[in-house]
């Protein structure tokens, strides 16, 4: 299989999947009307509802939905071989992926644009609110723990990338301040504070930097200190908590908002750059074999393939985003597709680029497992692009750095944001009883202790699938309650009910499948680490579990009680 | 020909642009109008005191200003009522996968 082989599928996939199922869906079943006020227009209030072109809203959105998930999932999918995790990526976002985006974003527009929340509340019952909103708090910290984990313990070991980070993080804040405060045109601004990222990020490949801090790090032998934490990897994910609790107590001008806009440029250049190196190269995978086993280490291919990729195929977090967010902002009905359905397919691509990432880039099976082994998946991704970014006449050395600080800042930018968000849902769950949640520095402070118990004591691949299930479970949510909306509608509904019959069955029994994993590794653990990890992630996955069992009894019963009334036959 | 190629051209480059918008610094001028937003509402919760018991302004004031917030007053109404969770604050976060 050669590269140029995989994008014409998925170009392919792209026009059927939008161009003809989702097109037809969208004319023949929801039918929008152009000529209808949607919310942001019938509501404006310079608040929450304020009308945007449809053109801003797919870059808002796509920017919204699209980062670590749809690299990290497909490289490490790819180990069941290279078929099943195209064709999940591909079938995934063309029956599921976008009809729970596009679909959100609709029911947000006819339903006043109502949050998540609201939706659940009124389409199923009380308790269903309540139980979405202790489950978020779950899913936030199993972001948390899953990217915490992959930046602290992975990547900010590697001593060429922290100085690059810093570089990037700075660069950030003074973006921030040459637009508000000194106001600074914007071109001005990017320029100067992108071209300096670079320049930080080269600064961190020189021998001088790259051995100061692996000096501080102890390195090549990094002592443990505690658990299996070794002084470099708790250096690094220090590093990372204390970025993410600047980030989240800081007013969200001056850090994260400026920060996240100058690693966008640095995000898409990296990605530009890649793309283009791979169309001069066009490699083949070699001998990267279509189909591995059914069961490898993560475990067997169902239910575990379809919650290692869940960003790139179908994930809840997008209907968070296109409800509370973009579905407030849409200037008419008709532009749901284009933005909703659109971003969704665009992220299917990004996700067939990471995937050709670990298949092509490394000549093979062999040069694939031997980087996963050495330097996990986001390694993978550094080295691939690198070797991307070689055809351009990138050097090889700056490449890896930059790879690597484009995942990193990627991944921090994120948590930073998901602390923010942590500290207003501990407030908002648990404030009224513990009034001292309520102050910023005491709800920050326990969002990073509970994610710093994740990132030192669970192994990264345990929390990535945890996390991936919570992800899909919410998704198959999201999709129940389309399915109901669709009912009260009176439309047909079969497209977004058995795409959530399927992630409700899949995810759950992923989440037993790991819970019973993790209760049997307790018997057998040879460290109490091993112990405390998996009854942690154990005890996580039964709560989610009974969360969405919850939902969906309730879920259920609100949809029969939606069913026609049978017709009565007359005597 | 010449003019319909420059008017795609022209078409091309506002959507690009638009794109490119969306995806850098609108979430700012978001951020920056829903602050203004926010001024407004408590400007008019001060200019309606009276409306909830707390007459801030001198009654001659709060007439003065009645032109300006009288077409505002039922998005008002409705911004301020609305409930909220916490799941509003979902779209702050970008990227998560």
């Amino acid at each position: 299989m050669n590269t140029i082989l995989v994008l014409i599928i998925a170009a392919i996939a792209l026009y059927l999947g939008y161009g003809v199922y989702a097109r037809s869906i969208n004319r023949n079943v929801i039918q929008p009307d152009p000529k209808k006020a949607c919310p942001a227009k019938m509501y404006m209030d310079g608040v929450d509802f304020i009308p945007a072109s449809r053109n801003v809203l797919f870059g808002y959105q796509f920017k919204s939905i699209a980062a670590l998930g749809p690299i990290i999932g497909p490289i490490t999918a790819v180990q069941w071989g290279w078929l099943p995790a195209l064709l999940w990526i591909i079938l995934g976002t063309f029956f599921i992926g976008w009809v729970q985006d596009y679909g959100s974003m609709m029911m947000g527009v006819r339903r006043d644009g109502d949050t998540l929340g609201a939706l659940s509340y009124k389409l199923i019952s009380p308790r269903a609110r309540n139980i979405l909103m202790l489950f978020l708090y779950f899913y936030l910290l199993l972001i948390m723990g899953s990217f915490g984990n992959t930046v602290g313990k992975g990547l900010m070991v590697n001593p060429r990338v922290p100085f690059g980070m810093i570089a990037v993080t700075l660069m950030g804040i003074l973006a921030g301040q040459m637009l508000y405060k000194w106001k600074r045109d914007i071109i001005l601004t990017t320029v100067v504070t992108v071209l300096l990222s670079f320049v930080g990020i080269w600064i961190s490949t020189l021998p001088a930097v790259s051995n100061f801090f692996s000096g501080l790090y102890g390195l090549p032998n990094s002592p443990v200190l505690f658990l299996t934490v070794t002084k470099a990897q708790f250096i690094g994910s220090l590093l990372v908590l204390l970025f993410c609790y600047l980030g989240s107590v800081m007013p969200i001008w001056s850090w994260a908002q400026p920060v996240n806009y100058v690693s966008f440029w640095i995000i898409a250049l990296g990605m530009l750059g890649g793309v283009l190196g791979m169309l001069i190269w066009r490699p083949g995978m070699g001998d990267f074999p279509a189909f591995t086993s059914w069961t490898i280490g993560i475990g067997p291919l169902w239910p575990m393939l379809f919650v290692t990729i869940a960003c790139g195929a179908i994930s809840g977090w997008h209907s968070l985003v296109s409800t509370s967010g973009t579905a407030r902002q849409l200037e008419c009905e008709t532009d749901a597709l284009p933005v909703g359905g659109g971003a969704m397919f665009l992220e299917m691509v990004l996700a067939v680029i990471s995937f050709l990432t670990a298949t092509v880039a490394f000549g093979g099976l062999a040069g694939y497992k031997e980087t996963l082994g050495k330097a996990a998946a986001l390694g993978v991704f550094a080295e691939g692009l690198a070797r991307f970014l070689d055809r351009l006449g990138v050097p090889h050395d700056f490449g890896v750095a930059y790879g690597s600080v484009f995942l990193t800042i990627m991944g921090l930018t994120i948590m930073q944001l998901a602390v923010r968000f942590m500290r207003v849902a501990s407030a908002e769950l648990a404030g009224d009883k513990v009034p001292v949640l309520k102050n910023v520095h005491v709800g920050t402070i326990l969002a990073l202790i509970l994610t710093a118990i994740f990132v030192w004591v669970v192994p990264w691949l345990t929390i990535w699938v945890a996390f991936g299930a919570a992800n899909q479970l919410m998704a198959g949510l999201a999709l129940l309650l389309i399915a109901l909306w669709l009912k009260d509608e009176g439309k047909r509904n079969t497209w977004a009910l058995y795409p959530s019959l399927f992630m409700l069955i899949t995810t759950i029994a992923a989440l037993i499948l790991l819970a019973y994993n993790q209760f049997k590794g307790v018997a057998t653990a040879k460290t109490s680490q091993a112990a405390i990890a998996a009854v942690l992630v154990g005890i996580i996955a039964v709560v989610l579990v009974v969360a969405a069992a919850f939902l969906i009894v309730d879920g259920w019963k609100a949809l029969q009680k939606r069913r026609p009334e049978a017709v009565e036959k007359a005597p | 020909m010449l003019s319909r190629i420059r008017k795609r051209f022209r078409w091309a480059r506002r959507l690009i642009g638009e794109i490119f918008y969306g995806m850098t610094v609108f979430d700012w001028v978001r951020g920056l109008r829903r602050q203004r937003g926010e001024i407004e509402q408590l400007f008019m919760l001060i200019a309606f005191g009276d409306l909830v018991g707390i007459p801030v302004l001198p009654p001659y004031y709060t007439l003065r200003l009645l032109p300006y917030v009288v077409p505002q007053i039922n998005r008002w109404k409705r911004s301020l009522l609305r409930e909220r969770d916490w799941t509003d604050l979902a779209e702050l976060i970008e990227g998560v996968d």
